[in-house]
């Protein structure tokens, strides 16, 4: 039996260049990551530097706050992680395990949702 | 509690959206919010004279509110007002407050055990003042350095943002790595060290209590949400951080990331110069800007609160110290504490489950939080 499945693309600013896949992984809470899986595209309202250890198992990063001079540039350009910002409402619109690919230059996310 | 911005009518509150909710719950850092509108009047930027110009005001629940039509006009006012002479006065005031701060929270780290109640009192308002100025500086950097990028797109600069060359997250990530290699050489993988802390060897102990030392003030902006003062959260961050990573793979990375284009000085004009040399202080203060307020509170508040607190229980046989917490500033301040209003603050807090679990707070996480370590 094959799972049904639809593609979404969302468009947002390119925060941080280069392309990356993989899935979501979509951080709710405080608790949540505590358990971000290796190669994940973090999806995300806002990552503080506190977070910061974190970037160097994820592929790419989508993130719903809007700036581009904020924590997430900086730190994903530095980690060399594409990244998309300003994608609202990015972890409602996004689930996990969905299958994203991030664009880092034109801030396209391709989200490729499994029923 | 009044409304710092109280030229906001209720319909306005009510209706419109909050900018981030529930970004904090302690009656006492809510407090420090409705302090924020009085400390901007101080900072000497054009369109914030009066304490009715701030743009941002927290709300009971904890809600951020900004207004959109108050942003516009500071954004407005700041372009018209940028000269060399005008950001030079902008950059020395913020870096001013950030190492003002800084040394507030150092002063009463040193000095809490030593203080009679009266100058415990004095010198927690004294870091309260000055932690309420950076927090204007972390309000306004959710639009100042757009307006700077735009000033200078204005004029005609092409050159990419000067952002950190090594910000305070790749610095953090890079001791943080130091530790799991440190750990791990003593046999402590992160599953292990998860596992059997606090039962650890008394090396492996001192290499994790030393690091949140270190990194006392990262974490998230709430007080209360555990961060980087834990050791249980480190060692539980540290598994998710390293667990089936490659840490030379790591390491490799931090050190491969790009520099940014540095602020050009000689052959650019003076004012756009300026401007980006403004411009790198607010990129590197938005690495900083939540911890210059945790680290204020655990390295300076909390020896203060341990100091105040026995002297509440003399009067209160059954004060706890977290009950300082739900005090704002002005009642620990003033030496004011009625166990009715805190019981009934306290009830509503742990009342408010989604705040909890959105702050990851346990049970226990009031009391842990003011233990000394």
């Amino acid at each position: 039996m094959s799972a049904e499945s639809s593609t979404t693309v969302l468009s947002g600013l390119a925060a941080a260049p280069g392309c990356a896949s993989g899935k979501a992984y979509v951080i709710r809470n405080a608790e949540d990551i505590m358990a971000v899986p290796a190669g994940a595209i973090l999806v995300i309202r806002i990552l503080h530097p506190h977070l910061a250890p974190l970037l160097p198992r994820v592929a790419g990063l989508v993130v719903e706050e809007g700036a581009i001079l904020q924590h997430a540039t900086t730190l994903a350009r530095e980690c060399s992680i594409p990244a998309v910002v300003g994608i609202r409402d990015a972890r409602t619109l996004l689930h996990d395990g969905d299958f994203l690919k991030v664009d880092g230059y034109t801030g396209k996310v391709v989200a490729k949702h499994v029923a | 509690m009044s409304s710092p911005v109280s030229k906001f009518t209720q319909a306005e509150v009510t209706s419109a959206q909050p900018y981030r909710r529930q970004i904090v719950g302690l009656p006492l850092q809510r407090s420090l919010f409705a302090q924020t509108a009085r400390a901007a009047t101080t900072i000497g930027l054009p369109g914030l004279t009066s304490e009715l110009d701030f743009p941002a005001r927290l709300d009971e629940n904890g809600d951020l509110f900004l207004d959109r039509s108050q942003v516009g006009a500071l954004t407005e006012a700041l372009l018209s007002w940028f000269t060399p002479e005008t950001l030079e006065l902008m950059h020395t005031k913020h870096a001013t407050a950030c190492a003002a701060l800084v040394d507030a929270s150092e002063n009463g780290a040193r000095s809490a055990a030593s203080l009679d109640d009266a100058a415990a009192r004095e010198l927690s308002e004294d870091l309260a003042d000055r932690t309420a100025l950076v927090m204007v500086y972390g309000i306004l950097s959710k639009f100042v350095p757009d307006v700077l990028l735009r000033a200078l797109a204005d004029a005609r600069d092409v050159e990419p943002p000067p952002f950190p060359e090594k910000s305070a997250g790749s610095e953090l990530t890079r001791d943080m790595l130091t530790l799991y290699q440190a750990c791990c050489a003593l046999d402590y993988e992160p599953q292990r060290l998860q596992h059997e802390w606090p039962h650890v060897s008394p090396e492996a102990f001192r290499l994790v209590s030393e690091f949140c030392n270190r990194q006392r003030g990262f974490g998230p902006l709430a007080w209360d949400s555990p961060g980087y003062e834990d050791p249980n959260y480190v060692v539980r961050l540290l598994h998710s951080a390293f667990h089936e990573v490659d840490a030379e793979e790591v390491r490799q990375r931090l050190s491969f990331a790009r520099g940014p284009a540095v602020a050009r000085s000689a052959e650019a004009p003076k004012r756009v110069a300026a401007l980006r040399r403004v411009l790198a202080l607010w990129l590197d203060f938005l690495e900083r800007e939540t911890w210059y307020v945790r680290r204020a509170f655990y390295v300076g508040m909390v020896p203060l609160l341990q100091q105040l607190a026995a002297g509440y229980r003399q009067e209160i046989p059954s004060f706890r110290i977290s009950d300082l917490l739900f005090l704002d500033i002005g009642e620990l301040a003033g030496g004011i504490a009625d166990p009715v209003a805190i019981h009934a603050r306290r009830h509503r807090y742990m009342e408010n489950t989604e705040y909890l679990s959105l702050h990851g707070i346990d049970a226990h996480r009031l009391a842990t939080m003011l233990e000394s370590r």
